[in-house]
């Protein structure tokens, strides 16, 4: 009972440099607990000072934003691929 | 060559698409590409080329050696003369289509310049290179109704998204506040492949070609790409029924003072002074007042300034680059000494 976490290419390298990472399935709070355990860098780029998501973060199960899912409660359920879109400023 | 002439684009209007009616609206088109850097110089080329009618090129900054590697209109001359990169786009593309308008706009764009910038075209395409620049031009598309095309880069990464203002998410719906400074990385530090900026340039330009053709098959929704993994994935993104910017119209980004400020560019080992009260300043005397104790050159857009180990750009509104630090007080002294206005 897994789902995989894809990592985008300005965030691996605060993940060991993995393109994704399957953890347990479960919330996608639990989901993305489990993906920063070991990597307060990656919790930093993640996560505001109250242990809610960036609002700057968007995270997605499958083609859907978690906003519609109901949050960080949202159900990432066995064989789901979770995705985090980072804020991106260059041109 | 007459305007009425379109066998340059007969490759283009063979398109069901296009065709004849499309090339003519294309042609009666007007865009603002806001920032001629990566993005924006291979939109700017691209737009020119399709035949859209008019374009304003806005940018602040002029051509360095390391922008060659992935700012795909300028070159070696372009470097060594310090031209600003919107006059020196302007003048590249008008050797590839002089069929139509192309107005070059050397100006920061803060509060106090969007709207007169950015108004009076059907679509912007969004080409700055910070997230200031971003939220300032999503009030100003809010404001003016004005559909636009949010594009960025980094490495081999790539995000775009059409905003139309009232139907679609804007960008304050996507990232309800800017990044805090210091923690979105930049390219500076992280680097980019230049083909990643083909491709976002390329998918934010056929968005702007659609809406200037009219059509009802937008690509709506947040697109990501990574050229290195060969992946590009669009997912929908909601309006937020509580956004401030685009459902209850407060535009706090372009409602900001617009008085003087000192800001650090984005990655770069520079600081940019704006000043708003800049009557009376002319290069051409600075240059001559500054000759005895700095090497000074003077363009027809700026007066170059190297002294104190800085190097200091001054444009013609006030506004002034000083490279050779990141402090804003440091910059600010030395334009007080040197430029003072």
């Amino acid at each position: 009972m897994s789902v995989v976490v894809k990592i985008p290419t300005p965030l691996r390298k605060f993940a060991a440099g993995q393109r994704r990472v399957e953890v347990p399935a479960g919330t996608v709070g639990a989901v993305l607990s489990a993906l920063v355990t070991g990597s307060p860098e990656l919790a930093d780029r993640l996560y505001a000072g109250d242990g809610l998501l960036k609002p700057t973060v968007r995270v997605f199960v499958g083609e859907t934003d978690i906003e519609a899912l109901g949050g960080l409660a949202a159900d990432a359920a066995d064989g789901a691929v979770v995705s985090i879109i980072p804020p991106v400023a260059g041109a | 060559m007459s305007q009425r002439d379109l066998s340059r684009y007969d490759r283009q209007m063979l398109l069901p698409e296009v065709g004849r009616e499309g090339q003519e609206r294309l042609l009666a088109g007007r865009v603002a590409v806001a920032g001629c850097g990566a993005l924006g110089s291979l939109a700017a080329a691209l737009l020119a080329r399709a035949g859209v009618g008019y374009l304003r090129l806005i940018d602040r900054d002029f051509v360095e050696l390391n922008n060659l590697q992935r700012q795909t209109l300028y070159d070696e001359d372009d470097v060594r003369s310090g031209v600003p990169k919107a006059i020196a786009a302007r003048d590249r593309l008008l050797r590839a289509n002089s069929d139509i308008e192309i107005e070059a706009v050397v100006t920061d764009l803060d509060p106090g310049t969007a709207l007169a910038a950015l108004g009076g075209v059907d679509v912007i395409i969004d080409a700055v290179d910070n997230f200031e620049g971003r939220y300032l031009l999503n009030d100003v598309a809010i404001h003016l109704g004005t559909p636009w095309v949010y594009g960025a880069v980094i490495s081999t990464y790539g995000l775009t998204m059409d905003v139309i203002p009232g139907q679609t998410a804007c960008l304050q719906c996507l990232l309800p506040q800017p990044p805090a400074p210091g923690t979105v990385e930049t390219c500076a530090v992280a680097g980019i492949l230049a083909p990643v900026v083909g491709v976002v340039a390329s998918l934010q330009v056929t968005e702007g070609l659609k809406m200037l053709l009219g059509r009802d098959d937008l690509r709506l929704g947040l697109c990501e790409v990574d050229v290195w993994e060969g992946e590009l994935e669009t997912r929908s993104i909601a309006r937020n029924p509580e956004c401030p910017a685009c459902v209850h119209h407060r535009l706090e980004h372009l409602q900001a003072q617009t008085e003087s400020r000192t800001v650090s560019l984005c990655g770069q080992d520079a600081v940019q002074v704006t000043v708003r009260d800049h009557a009376g300043l002319s290069l051409p005397a600075l240059a001559a007042a500054l000759e005895p104790s700095a090497r000074v050159s003077l363009t027809p857009f700026l007066l170059r300034i190297a002294v104190e180990g800085y190097e200091m750009s001054v444009f013609p509104d006030g506004r002034a680059i000083i490279k050779g630090t990141t402090d804003p007080a440091t910059a600010r002294a030395l334009y007080s000494k040197y430029v003072g206005v």
